[in-house]
């Protein structure tokens, strides 16, 4: 058992966390490589950056736009990221787990406020999970990853604070603390091929979208030729 | 938000306007009407037509790849689509639309979708799923409204407009605009209306006339003058339906004096490719291009007209030279601009009803004419009612992207996708819906007819001609 969490915390995090920032990173470059490339061949090069910049910074700002349609859903969805991206990364036990396999560290956030944020995250992913399963049109878009994304997220939020703040016998908390690992490096490993890289794609796409309608000034004529459709009438 | 329609205007909306025989020989079952749709083999050449446009155009591949990545399904595009609302039909949602299309690249043009394909026995591409693309993708009208709303900032509209792109290469693409298109590139009047020159010139001269004896004074039409610093372009349509927008583009070049033309050999703005082909929108803004540099012309000035600016003030550029493309703007940019100088002077006393401006999404959406012609109208009507939502989330006419010239949809148009919009003029209650675009025009006044509402549709000229002072 010993060993077993030895693995997980030691070996196994550094893989999955590194396969992680590899998968990131691959489609991460991927995008910027794409864009360059669009941009390179596009006939008109000029982009509206002010606009595009502004734009994607309103997102980040949840009162300009976010908030103002289905705000029920969009308050939730926004309290849960808070939750998402701060516990991970600023709890005083985790921050412990990077200072071991990293050697870096950086402060804490007060026990009290980490509880808080761990909880909003685990009451918010439910409510967001029990949301797209009433709501229709939300249900009827969903694929498979949209429904288990929720659930797999509440497994290393409520296992961690299981752990943490409540008197569990030692067995018992090894085995919770063994799924609560576990649990976040399956997460780690599964976020770049899902719809969760928009945690690292998320700032480009309003870039994307706009270099998306900047065709190269010859596509139409080549294409032409490739579907054997040069000089034939429209 | 607004209420669905009554199931009694849907069932009016989607009346069958085609044979029953025809859609079976067609193989395809579309309320408008298709030339000569490919009937066989079609998964395979869609997916040619696709894998040829993904190899030519890398921007389409980015977006697709970045799409496919971060879509979220959030839902929350179905508050701003006037479709689905007016629906409440789950396909009409833009992101499951979207999904139709994103799902084919997943599978045919992502290792992955190939793999699992492999997999799992999964065929691919259907011709189901075809016959629902041609469908569901012309009953959006590429408003791009949904775009704003998209956390993940998925533009919805790019979509739409590759897989109509990718469809006309299969030959399913509304007639009325092959066929217009066809007359604009290969036939003898060279426009889309097929209006031949001398007739177009009988039309000018009576204009010419009217002008006259409205005014007082000689206001002209000038033709194929060459080194002037505005060549001309409307939606050659207004030649015949909105000669009061004409008549006051021609009195604000009157009064400000600068030299203005059009070309005799080529005279239309319309550029249908923007709605269903990128090789005929280049193809269109070539002869644009072409026009005003054998006219030597300065600028290309294009009329009321939002797909027509937006194809020309985009295309120029991309598909005529880049950097060096002829500059291009809209009739209400100049009209503007000579406010501002005092070289246009308008009377505020003639207009006193109310007024209120309807943004044309072409336009508008991405920001690009929203409070210019704002304040010429304000500058002189002395009742502008704003309607909301107002620019660049302004709710489309329900003839966009091209939808406005297909005829036989227009119970669809005018009670479906055009129903957000009559219910936010008639909250107005303005006498004047100002709408500068000949499509939006159009399809307003139907709008007005079919649903019974009490307001005029003008162009933003029209009331500029009516309170133009000559110094």
């Amino acid at each position: 058992m010993e060993n077993l969490q030895g693995f997980f915390r030691g070996p196994l995090f550094r893989l999955s966390f590194a396969l992680m920032i590899l998968g990131l990173m691959r489609i991460l470059f991927l995008t910027v490589f794409e864009a360059f490339r669009a941009y390179i061949k596009a006939g008109d090069k000029q982009l509206p950056w002010k606009d595009i910049i502004l734009r994607t910074i309103n997102w980040f700002l949840p009162f300009n736009r976010l908030f103002r349609r289905k705000p029920l859903y969009s308050v939730i969805s926004f309290i849960f990221h808070i939750g998402l991206i701060l516990t991970p990364l600023f709890l005083f036990a985790h921050i412990q787990l990077w200072r071991g396999s990293l050697g870096i560290g950086w402060p804490a956030l007060p026990r009290s406020l980490a509880d808080i944020l761990t909880l909003t995250a685990i009451f918010s992913a439910a409510a967001l999970l029990i949301g797209r399963t009433l709501d229709k049109t939300a249900r009827v878009l969903s694929r498979k990853q949209d429904f288990i994304w929720p659930a797999v997220i509440l497994i290393p939020f409520i296992t961690g604070y299981l752990c943490s703040n409540t008197g569990l016998g030692a067995k018992t908390y090894q085995y919770v603390m063994l799924i609560h690992i576990f649990s976040a490096e399956v997460i780690f490993i599964m976020i770049p091929f899902t719809k969760i890289a928009h945690c690292i794609l998320f700032p480009l796409s309003i870039l994307v979208s706009n270099l998306g309608w900047k065709f190269p000034a010859d596509a139409g004529e080549r294409t032409a030729v490739s579907l054997k459709k040069e000089g034939l009438p429209v | 938000m607004i209420e669905p329609v009554s199931i009694e205007k849907l069932q009016r909306a989607y009346k069958p306007t085609k044979k029953p025989e025809l859609m079976a020989e067609q193989n395809l079952w579309v309320r408008y009407n298709v030339e000569h749709p490919l009937t066989k083999d079609r998964p395979r050449k869609f997916l040619e037509a696709f894998a040829a446009i993904l190899k030519h155009y890398p921007s389409y591949r980015l977006a697709l790849e970045h799409y496919i990545r971060v879509s979220a399904k959030c839902s929350r595009c179905t508050v701003q689509c006037q479709i689905f609302q007016a629906t409440g039909d789950t396909e009409d949602i833009p992101c499951k639309r979207s999904e139709l299309l994103l799902n084919v690249y997943r599978r045919h043009f992502t290792p992955g979708g190939m793999i699992r394909g492999r997999i799992f026995g999964d065929a691919g591409l259907t011709d189901e799923t075809i016959q629902k693309m041609s469908d569901t993708f012309w009953n959006c009208t590429a408003c791009r409204r949904c775009s704003n709303e998209c956390p993940m900032g998925i533009d919805h509209g790019l979509i739409a407009h590759l897989t109509r792109y990718i469809l006309s290469e299969i030959d399913i693409a509304p007639r009325a605009l092959v066929v217009s298109t066809r007359e604009q590139l290969e036939g003898k009047t060279q426009n889309t209306s097929a209006i031949p020159l001398p007739a177009l010139l009988d039309t000018l001269e009576f204009l010419e006339e009217e002008m006259e004896s409205d005014k007082g004074r000689a206001i002209k039409f000038p033709l194929e003058v060459e080194n002037c610093e505005f060549v001309f372009f409307p939606a050659v349509s207004d030649f015949l339906m909105e000669a009061d927008t004409l008549m006051g583009n021609a009195a604000v070049f009157a009064a400000t004096g600068d030299s203005w033309t059009i070309g005799k050999r080529y005279y239309d703005g319309i550029n249908y490719g923007l709605f269903y082909s990128d090789r005929m929108w280049a193809r269109i803004v070539k002869r644009v291009d072409a026009e005003t540099r054998r006219l030597k012309g300065g600028k290309i000035v294009i009329g009321e007209c939002g797909h027509a600016s937006r194809a020309a003030k985009y295309g120029l550029p991309m598909f005529c030279g880049g950097e060096n493309a002829l500059p291009v703007i809209n009739c209400m940019e100049y009209a503007w601009e000579m406010l501002e100088k005092g070289r246009l002077q308008l009377d505020a006393n003639v207009i006193t009803e109310g007024v209120t401006y309807h943004d044309p999404c072409n336009i508008a959406r991405q920001g690009w004419i929203v409070d210019k012609p704002r304040e010429i109208l304000r500058s002189f009507c002395r009742n502008y009612i704003e309607m909301t939502p107002n620019r660049r989330d302004n709710i489309c006419c329900g003839g966009g992207g091209g939808t406005v010239s297909i005829d036989e949809v227009r119970p669809y148009r005018t009670l479906v996708s055009g129903a957000a919009k009559a219910e936010q003029l008639r909250r107005t209650g303005a006498k004047y819906v100002v709408a500068p675009c000949a499509n939006c025009k159009k399809q307003l006044r139907e709008v007005v007819e079919d649903n019974g509402l009490d307001c005029e549709v003008v162009g933003l000229h029209d009331l500029i001609y009516k309170a133009i002072i000559f110094e």
